[in-house]
């Protein structure tokens, strides 16, 4: 099931944590010439980026805090090296990276983790990986090759990247409108 | 393949996995066993199978694309490269896949699952895993794990436990000889069990009859494991792929791909070689038959009768912990 939004496409996910972030096959963003422009709910994707080094254990993550909203060109580091609060579920190999970061929530409702690459996302609330709603890619040539969504509650959260096969990767949490 | 013959691979199946649990249960260290111990072969591929560091940038395991949660395909028309590389085919499932010969969907003399799997770790046709030239990166990744280092030596006594693609190949065959499935309803029914229900048993007759589904979806793995060109294939098609032709270099091959096994089938979409099929629906209507929508249901009713969920939540394929097999 695919619903066109703005130009990009979600699946609706299985409602399980099994399938939080299941890589997509999306556009060649190497064919591209140029960046596109984006919708409005990924405006901050398309303006100056944040710089953040991603933590390597989840009592720290803190220090590596995702404002809503605003794209953050992400240091992660070797996935050895990473102490992840649960299991991921696809952890990557030994050369592979990964990271963790906190972002709050205001109010409770949908939001999306926007990435530049296809790595293995887990949304952590209280302990636990949150099911994924929706994933996808986002729109051609933007920039943006992986999309997954969930409906989370008002609080304090972990995100877990994982699996990434580059040590940086640009990573952006947004409400979803 | 018939009944019986599927019945003798699930039990061979069951044995080599009771196998590898009685020997790993039983936490013994077997690096005095005999050359080749199954069991050890086994439990070997099976920690391959889930790791990343058989592709060049550590992102994708076999699991990646064989998700045991998806009956071992991924639910996606074709899966990227390691590096993002667009992909050409869509995933088959695992299921029963030590029974199958010759594999994949398109090339006639991949006749064992020990060539097959160099395909993704190292094909360029293309680029999956990316290691093509890096076996000895391979073998260093690997090697610096103790327990691999314990898992070859066991598994492979014989070569000293050499950690390279063909051992590799080898462990990785072994652990998909024990993919088996054969719990579904068809094979309850089959066996005894359980009657299908009125629509699904319609459904077979008319699969197995009108509607002609059985002369290539034949046998108790439902396809005659043979390359076929469906009637309304396009004669360019928007992918490039021109199926078995790509390896045989014949035109009369083009558009010939390998009857997929219909073995939970409900669970694999996408479906087609290039995962064109977002249903079982469409998937039939691409192959050129005109069903009344009720004739369409019965055999959707009989596909689904092919679901065997067990396999896909079994403790014995999923992702091994971190505690070694092996002491």
């Amino acid at each position: 099931m695919l619903r066109n939004l703005g130009g990009f496409f979600l699946a609706l996910a299985i409602p399980s944590v099994g399938f939080a972030a299941e890589p997509m096959a999306g556009h060649d963003q190497a064919a591209c010439a140029a960046p596109a422009a984006v919708p409005a709910g990924l405006a901050g994707w398309s303006v100056a980026h944040a710089k953040v080094k991603a933590a390597v254990k989840p009592t720290v993550a803190g220090k590596a805090l995702l404002a809503q909203g605003v794209a953050a060109d992400a240091a992660l580091s070797p996935t050895p090296k990473v102490a992840y609060a649960i299991e991921p579920g696809k952890p990557g190999g030994s050369v592979s990276y990964g990271g963790l970061f906190a972002f709050d929530v205001v109010q409770a409702g949908r939001y999306r983790i926007a990435q530049s690459g296809r790595s293995w996302v887990d949304v952590v609330v209280d302990g636990k990986a949150v099911a994924s709603v929706a994933h996808g890619h986002g729109p051609d040539c933007s920039g943006i090759a992986k999309m997954v969504e969930y409906d989370l509650p008002a609080g304090h959260h972990l995100l877990q990247i994982a699996a990434n096969g580059e040590p940086g990767l640009t990573v952006m949490v947004a409400p979803v409108r | 393949m018939t009944i019986k013959q599927a019945g003798t691979i699930k039990r061979a199946g069951r044995w080599v996995l009771a196998c590898a649990s009685l020997t790993l249960v039983a936490g013994v260290g077997v690096a005095g066993n005999t050359p080749g111990d199954p069991a050890v072969q086994v439990a070997l591929g099976r920690r391959l199978f889930h790791d990343g560091d058989l592709s060049v940038n550590g992102t994708l395991s076999c699991a990646t694309c064989h998700d045991p949660r998806h009956s071992f395909a991924d639910g996606v028309a074709a899966h990227p490269g390691a590096h993002g590389e667009p992909g050409l085919r869509n995933v088959p499932s695992l299921v029963n896949v030590g029974a199958f010969s010759p594999l994949t969907w398109g090339n006639a003399a991949l006749t064992s699952l020990e060539l097959q799997a160099l395909v993704p770790i190292a094909g360029e046709d293309p680029v999956e895993m990316g290691m093509k030239g890096r076996e000895a990166e391979l073998a260093r990744r690997l090697s610096a794990n103790p327990c691999y280092r314990k898992l070859f030596k066991a598994a492979y006594p014989q070569t000293r436990g050499r950690i390279d693609f063909a051992s590799t190949a080898a462990a990785l065959a072994a652990f998909q000889r024990t993919i088996v499935s054969h719990e579904a309803a068809w094979d309850r029914a089959a066996t005894g069990g359980p009657a299908l229900s009125a629509a699904a048993a319609r459904g077979e007759r008319l699969f197995r009859g009108s509607a002609g589904c059985a002369a290539c979806h034949a046998g108790g793995e439902f396809t005659d494991l043979s390359f076929h060109r469906l009637a309304g294939a396009p004669e360019a098609p928007a992918n490039g792929d021109f199926g078995l032709a790509r390896t045989s270099g014949r035109i009369e091959d083009r558009g010939r791909f390998r009857t997929p096994s219909l073995r939970n089938v409900a669970l694999t979409a996408p479906y087609l070689h290039d995962g064109s099929a977002g249903t079982v629906a469409e998937a039939i209507a691409r192959h050129g038959i005109a069903l009344d929508p009720a004739d369409l249901s019965a055999i959707t009713a009989f596909l689904d009768a092919l679901t065997d969920t067990a396999v896909t939540t079994d403790p014995r394929y999923a992702r091994p912990g971190p505690a070694c097999e092996v002491s």
